[in-house]
């Protein structure tokens, strides 16, 4: 039991470590105090480097329509996880749980990017492993 | 209990130096699980072993040897399963504590990256010299140099990180979408893991999916070009032992550092192919200015069969904007709770 408890730390260690190795400081980014949620549809995809970044139209409580930019991973992997450009078409609705940059401006990264019925967007296979938080039904 | 435990271990891994730690996706037979058939290297139609195709070298496998398998070279199979069930779960939301900075850093989930979930060689560590599986004690030289980094003009680590955020020049050369360095533009990372190997008469050439670039190394017996001449990936001269390409590099810049290590690293790669879908790529590291003794980390390079994708990364780094942009906000907003 000692030695699975080790085990499991060490792949703990593993793991978490490896989220550092991006191509950059997402924690220098963005706010880890401004958690925040954005409904809305999506407008176009920069499918660009080093990553993606969906734009997507989020209206306020007074009807009021902003822009804002949900950084995505890279469009490299995206692409070998068989998503394209045309995978996110224009007026896709989109619930975002993500974190608010830190220059106060309309960008957030995408911790969660969901379909309104709960459905991941970004759903992996096995071998890619999504999330498992119980806001999608396939997960049941 | 179970929540502080995720929490102190995410803390440790922040700080551990274990944070070069990456992952894999593939599974490859260890190298010596061939040991026994007969399997020769395929050759070029000039005679070279054939070393080309498109690899990965994503791995779970941990850099330097955990504390809990110190003494042992490698894993048990019960501990191999344990690992990469373990990597599979924590690919997803587990341990992910929201409002943190781990949770930041970690953004999505593994659709997104590609650290992978596979243990490439039951290795307990990449670093299979020394044999305590660790890499060797820095000198007293190369911790008086690191104490002084923050006076150079630009920062010159290779990892996601910086060492402030006045300029963009205190940024990694990582996030300045330079270079990882050498040999770390060779060694995995959370994703685009992937190289593509052609060779021609006289040439090997690396082409290197993060970051982009490829390495032109030649193998006609040139000597290396004049000390004088500096470069961000050093000057690389190869040529074959066997079925082995050995390519020896040194005249590197001083502008980047690996580990502590810059302008006066030499590295010895070593790249046999050992099954028909894996090639055993070691490095030995070399700098008595920076490391008490050479040390050598071994990686397998496991054939995908997928393409090679562009990654031009200045094409959009919006990153770094809002990296420097979003210092100078909580600046504005400190020195208005300062009034």
């Amino acid at each position: 039991m000692r030695r699975r408890a080790l085990v499991t730390f060490c792949g703990l260690l593993l793991l978490s470590t490896a989220g550092l190795s991006a191509h950059h400081s997402f924690a220098a980014e963005f706010d880890s105090n401004k958690p925040i949620q954005l409904k809305g549809t999506v407008t176009r995809v920069e499918w660009i480097n080093p990553h993606t970044w969906i734009h997507m139209a989020v209206k306020d409580a007074d009807g009021k329509t902003e822009e804002w930019m949900i950084e995505g991973g890279t469009p490299n992997t995206l692409l070998r996880r068989g998503l394209t450009k045309q995978s996110l078409p224009e007026g896709t609705e989109i619930v975002v749980d993500g974190y608010r940059a830190k220059n106060g401006s309309n960008r957030a990264n995408g911790r969660d990017v969901t379909f309104p019925d709960g459905r991941k967007l970004f759903m992996g296979s096995s071998g890619t492993g999504a999330p498992r938080d119980g806001r999608d039904g396939s997960e049941k | 209990m179970i929540k502080r435990f995720f929490t102190i271990a995410a803390s440790v891994a922040m700080l551990s130096p274990l944070c070069a730690l990456v992952q894999a996706q593939q599974s490859a037979a260890p190298a010596d699980s061939t040991a026994g058939k007969k399997w020769t290297t395929p050759r070029t139609p000039w005679g070279e072993p054939d070393l080309q195709g498109t690899y990965s070298n994503r791995t779970i496998t941990p850099f330097e040897r955990p504390a809990n398998v110190a003494g042992r070279e490698f894993f048990t199979k019960e501990e191999v399963a344990a690992l990469e069930k373990r990597a599979q779960e924590q690919s997803g939301d587990e341990g992910r504590a929201k409002g943190t900075r781990g949770d930041v850093e970690r953004a999505y989930n593994d659709f997104w990256w590609d650290r992978g979930t596979k243990v490439t060689t039951p290795r307990t560590s990449l670093v299979v010299d020394p044999a305590d599986g660790k890499v060797p004690a820095l000198t007293e030289e190369a911790k008086a140099r690191a104490a002084d980094e923050g006076k150079r003009p630009s920062f010159r680590g290779a990892g996601a990180n910086g060492r402030g955020t006045d300029t963009w020049l205190d940024r990694s050369t990582f996030e300045r979408c330079i270079t990882r360095g050498m040999p770390g533009a060779m060694s995995p990372t959370a994703y685009n893991n992937n190289y593509r190997i052609t060779q021609s008469p006289g040439y090997v050439a690396i082409q290197i999916e993060m970051l982009g670039g490829a390495r032109v190394i030649p193998t006609d017996g040139r000597t290396h070009i004049h000390q004088s001449i500096r470069q961000w990936m050093g000057d690389s001269v190869g040529r074959w032992e066997g079925e082995t390409l050995v390519v020896d590099t040194v005249n590197f810049t001083d502008k980047v550092l690996y580990r502590g290590a810059a302008e006066n690293l030499h590295l010895v790669e070593r790249f046999t192919r050992v099954a028909p879908g894996q090639i055993d790529y070691r490095v030995t590291i070399t700098d008595p200015t920076t490391f008490t003794k050479p040390w050598t980390l071994a990686i397998p390079y496991v054939d995908t069969g997928e393409d090679m994708f562009e990654y031009a990364c200045h094409e959009g780094n919006y990153g770094m904007e809002g990296i420097l942009s979003g210092a100078r906000e909580e600046e504005r907003a400190a020195a208005g709770k300062g009034k």
